[in-house]
């Protein structure tokens, strides 16, 4: 992935690029507001890490032109700071997720990498995890190569889920993309849905995880 | 205390009061007295039975007041009226004497004084009682005994502060030992908080015995910081201590294996020192919180939610069971008065406590209920939990319990202040899930619906107004105004409508109030001092800079705007320069002596059709008697007479006339302005001055449109395009001249003689007087009536 992190503590900076690199990442480092966003008017990246606090202009400046530009590569917030009202203001101008620092490495990449999948589900047509693909065109899904027989309702909630990876989804918002304004969601529905998909999925990376009272997450179970 | 002093207040106030009016009554009623006074004496028996010739003093007396209305009546009681208005009250005890009588009485709508006096006349017919009645609206009189009574007032005010002044200097004295304390506690050094010595007196014993127990509570809090302070360097210090000794050891390590092994625990270290600081900044972070100012209505509902799928994105939850159970609490009543952010602090350290000691598959339960007026919040968890002996210290800082997975200890002290911070009950047990249940017990928000009522606000709408003008002014004359007006005033028309001065003052008298107009104007000033002082005008505040001389205005109702002198207009082929008279007296002098050269060669105004000429007629008979002279020359002359002012400039132009008197000069000056045979004259000895006035009607549907139509006029764009665009001339001089006329007003100042906006104009209205002078006039000029 090209990820581009914009942070000015170069230590920290450093710790970051390094480990990412690691990871087999191509990193660029920007320390400065106003570079980060020249830069980004004509570079594209799959990720972008964004600290707050920069010299220039604020992340949250550079984070609204880069959405005002119509730009939706994701955005993972770091800062120091631990107010809510921050993190809303960042959720607010866009951005997909926020880390308070001192960051753990390894959340960070997990993230980094539910982000991409994320993206990739919903951009590119074909989505795959392991053994387990999904084309979005053909609204096919195979295990181990094998068609894994998914109704109609099943790929409409597949393709719910892969766009929402990583992210909780309350019952009522999956019904509401499941059914139309004339059909009568039933709660019931959803759940029995939702267990027959995920008996379907199961042996691959791909889990659908039901948190009772909350609602339903899908995420991508090696990534971690 | 203050309860008396108010009672004595209204007391003083009480008398101040009466005594007040009773001042104001004693002033006021004297000029009623006065003007009553002088009608009496000008009352006598004519061929008919008892008349009365309305002298100009009584109501000139009453304008000594420059507010008020003035009504009159002249009667004959029990037989006949004479003059004036037949429906004013009577006293209460009706008992006429040639002693004053005043009384107070209502009279259309508004508070009225009057008075009633009586003269025995001596009739052929036996002796006869002539009865009059003066009355005055008590607008000044009242603002007089206002004035009286807060002068009065504001002397009590003085006194009160003088007394207040020893009373102050007295408390200041006894008070002495608590300017002591201050001293001491304002030399003292912020580290001393040793209580304040001293022996203060009895009264102020509770107050000291206060402030000694607040040092100490201070001095305890204090030192809780310091604990707190000292723990936090002590906790940091040695965890850091523990990560660089690591570190050390993995610089010194021989072989790779070794170093490996001190990196990995210096970075599990780092992790927890990490999580220990994140703690010590949440846990001061809570505590700094907990005062009121941070406190809101919170809905727990969605505040629980958020912070539950924010934990859920952690990569270490995706093993546990995480659920939420809400069922226990209906919608809307989960509102307490809380702090969103320490409480999420709170319920995140929960979550994060059960999965740090549980298993990595741990179940975890949050459950939201409500029993009477209480909101419970409990995380259940299936982990090790804590044994009953140790519950109790639990929630002490920096005490934890578990050595496997070695916390930081500040998770639970955090929820203790939490709950602390929001009154909140904090109760650990056992779960029924196997692990710790954690409960806090909040207060539930007695939420008062708070009901913002519609206020019919509607925003300003782009409704047309039209504002109606009923004027007797020559349309063209006020048409630049008119459009100016309109330029500066968005959505706003303008319905003109020209009337002759009579038949104006008669449409407005008979007009229904849905008929009536949004602005009258008019150069009649006698008819519109009539019609305002019946009570038909509302007020209109200017601006001070818009506000005409004194004598152009009455009441803050009726408002000149123009200059317009009396002139004499003449055919220079008819009178050479030199000839013309300097003053009244010269005039009558040059007619009678070219009586045969100016015989229907003289022309003036129709007293009978003309407001205006009928207003100088009246207010030249006022200048002495030269005046009725120059009237009986006149007539002789042949006066030909002229319904207004261009007909007269136009017979002057065709050569019939030789000249015009008592035109009105602004127009007459426009008209003449491209014929060079016409001049215009002034008089050395005075020259009348009329003025144009405008006032709006009570009844307008525009009353705002109306009063900056009338504010526009006397503004000084609106001044200046009288000037500029009108015959007219500005009541206000402009500088400079734009017109001839203008210039030659300028050279003979003092010689202009402004008729004042007063109620004595009315004394040329009496019908009677009118009846009488009307007369005299027609006699003079040798018509019937």
């Amino acid at each position: 992935m090209r990820i581009l992190l914009v942070e000015d503590n170069d230590e920290l900076a450093e710790t970051i690029v390094d480990r990412l690199r690691a990871e087999g990442h191509s990193v660029d480092r920007e320390s400065d507001g106003n570079e980060a966003n020249e830069l980004l008017r004509h570079i594209n990246f799959d990720i972008i890490l964004l600290d707050v606090n920069l010299p220039g202009r604020s992340g949250y400046d550079v984070l609204r032109s880069l959405r005002a530009r119509s730009d939706q590569t994701p955005v993972i917030i770091l800062t120091a700071r631990s107010q809510i009202d921050d993190r809303v203001l960042g959720l607010d101008a866009g951005a997909d997720d926020y880390m308070i620092k001192p960051v753990d490495f390894r959340e960070l990449s997990a993230r980094c990498r539910v982000l991409a999948r994320r993206r990739s589900g919903s951009a590119s047509n074909l989505f795959t995890v392991g053994a387990f693909s999904f084309d979005r065109a053909a609204k096919l899904a195979k295990i181990n190569g094998q068609d894994a027989q998914l109704r109609a309702r099943e790929v409409q909630l597949l393709e719910i889920m892969i766009d929402n990876l990583g992210r909780m989804l309350t019952k009522e918002e999956v019904a509401d993309r499941l059914y139309t304004f004339e059909e009568t969601p039933s709660m019931n529905a959803v759940e029995q849905l939702v267990t027959r998909l995920r008996k379907k999925l199961e042996g691959t990376h791909l889990v659908i995880k039901t948190a009772r009272g909350l609602g339903y997450m899908a995420y991508v179970s090696d990534d971690d | 205390m203050a309860a008396g002093f108010a009672i004595l207040l209204i007391l003083i106030s009480i008398l101040l009061w009466t005594y007040a009016r009773s001042a104001a009554n004693r002033t006021h009623d004297l000029l009623l007295a006065g003007a009553a006074l002088s009608i009496l004496e000008r009352v006598s028996i004519g061929p008919d039975g008892p008349t009365v010739d309305m002298p100009y003093s009584a109501l000139e007396i009453l304008s000594l007041n420059p507010v008020d209305r003035v009504q009159y009546r002249v009667f004959v009681p029990g037989k006949a009226d004479i003059t004036g208005n037949e429906d004013l009250p009577f006293p209460t005890n009706d008992e006429l004497s040639a002693e004053p009588v005043f009384y107070d009485s209502d009279y259309q709508g508004a508070a009225f004084r009057f008075v009633m006096q009586g003269r025995r006349l001596n009739a052929p017919t036996g002796a006869e009682w002539v009865a009059v009645k003066v009355g005055q609206t008590v607008e000044e009189r009242a603002s007089q005994q206002w004035s009286f009574f807060l002068s009065g007032l504001i002397g009590l005010g003085a006194l009160s502060l003088i007394g207040l002044g020893f009373v102050w200097v007295a408390i200041r004295t006894s008070l002495s030992p608590l300017r002591q304390i201050a001293g001491d506690l304002r030399l003292r050094a912020p580290n001393d908080l040793s209580p304040v010595e001293g022996a203060p007196p009895r009264e102020i014993r509770g107050l000291f015995d206060a402030i000694n127990g607040f040092i100490t509570r201070l001095d305890q809090s204090r030192s809780l910081t310091e604990t707190f302070i000292a723990d936090v360097a002590h906790q940091t210090r040695t965890s850091l201590s523990a990560l660089q000794g690591h570190l050390a050891l993995a610089v010194d390590a021989e072989d790779f294996d070794a170093m490996r092994a001190r990196v990995d625990r210096a970075d599990r270290q780092a992790a927890r020192t990490v999580r220990l600081t994140n703690q010590l900044l949440a846990n001061a972070m809570v505590i700094h919180r907990s005062d009121q100012a941070s406190m809101h209505p919170v809905a727990l509902r969605a505040l629980v939610r958020d912070t539950l799928a924010e934990s859920l994105k952690d990569s270490r939850m995706r093993k546990i069971a995480l659920s939420f159970e809400d069922e226990g609490i209906a919608p809307g009543r989960d509102v307490i008065h809380g702090d969103a952010l320490s409480i999420r602090e709170a319920l995140r350290n929960l979550i994060e406590n059960a999965v740090r000691h549980g298993p990595t598959d741990n179940t975890v339960t949050i459950t939201l209920d409500e029993a009477d007026e209480q909101v419970r919040l409990s995380v259940d968890d299936a982990g090790p939990g804590i044994a009953d002996e140790d519950l109790a210290q639990a929630t002490e800082r920096f005490t934890s319990l578990s050595t496997k997975t070695r916390g930081s200890g500040l998770g639970l002290s955090i929820v203790k202040a939490v709950a602390e911070g929001h009154d909140a009950e904090l109760r650990l047990g056992r779960s029924s899930l196997g692990g710790l249940n954690v409960t806090l017990i909040f207060r539930r928000l007695a939420v008062a619906l708070l009901l913002i009522l519609g206020l019919g606000f509607t925003g300003p709408e782009a409704q047309a107004q039209t504002l109606r003008i009923y004027s007797a002014t020559d349309t063209p004359a006020m048409q630049p105004l008119i459009d100016a007006f309109i330029a500066t005033t968005p959505g706003a028309t303008v319905e003109y409508v020209e009337f002759q001065t009579i038949d104006l003052y008669e449409r407005i008298l008979d007009s229904t109030p849905e008929e009536m107009p949004d602005v009258v104007i008019s150069s009649a000033m006698d008819l519109q001092v009539d019609l305002v002082n019946r009570g038909l005008a509302q007020r209109v505040f200017l601006p001070a800079d818009a506000m005409p001389p004194e004598w152009g205005t009455w009441r803050s109702e009726l408002f000149g705007f123009t200059f317009e002198p009396a002139a004499v207009v003449y055919d220079r082929r008819a009178i050479s320069a030199s000839e013309l008279p300097a003053n009244h007296r010269d005039l009558a002098t040059f007619v009678r002596a070219n009586e045969s050269r100016l015989r229907g060669r003289i022309g003036s105004y129709d007293l009978r059709a003309s407001g205006v000429g009928y207003l100088y007629a009246s207010q030249d008979s006022l200048q002495g008697p030269q005046a009725q002279r120059l009237i009986e020359v006149l007539g002789r002359a042949g006066l030909r007479i002229y319904c207004c002012t261009s007909r007269m400039v136009d017979a002057v132009a065709r050569g019939e006339l030789a000249f015009a008197v008592n035109t009105i000069g602004s127009y007459a000056s426009s008209l003449i302005a491209d014929m060079p045979q016409l001049g215009l004259h002034f008089f050395e000895d005075y020259n009348l001055v009329m003025t144009r006035t405008a006032f709006v009607p009570a009844a307008s549907r525009q009353p705002e449109l109306a009063a900056s139509f009338v504010t526009y006029l006397l503004s000084e764009t609106g001044q200046s395009a009288i000037a500029e665009q009108t015959p007219l001339i500005p009541i206000r001089p402009s500088a400079p001249a734009h017109k001839e006329i203008e210039r030659m007003i300028a050279e003979k100042r003092g010689t202009f003689l402004p008729i004042k906006l007063t109620p004595a104009l009315l004394t040329f209205l009496d019908v009677l007087k009118k009846r009488d002078f009307l007369s005299v006039w027609d006699t003079s000029l040798a018509r019937l009536p």
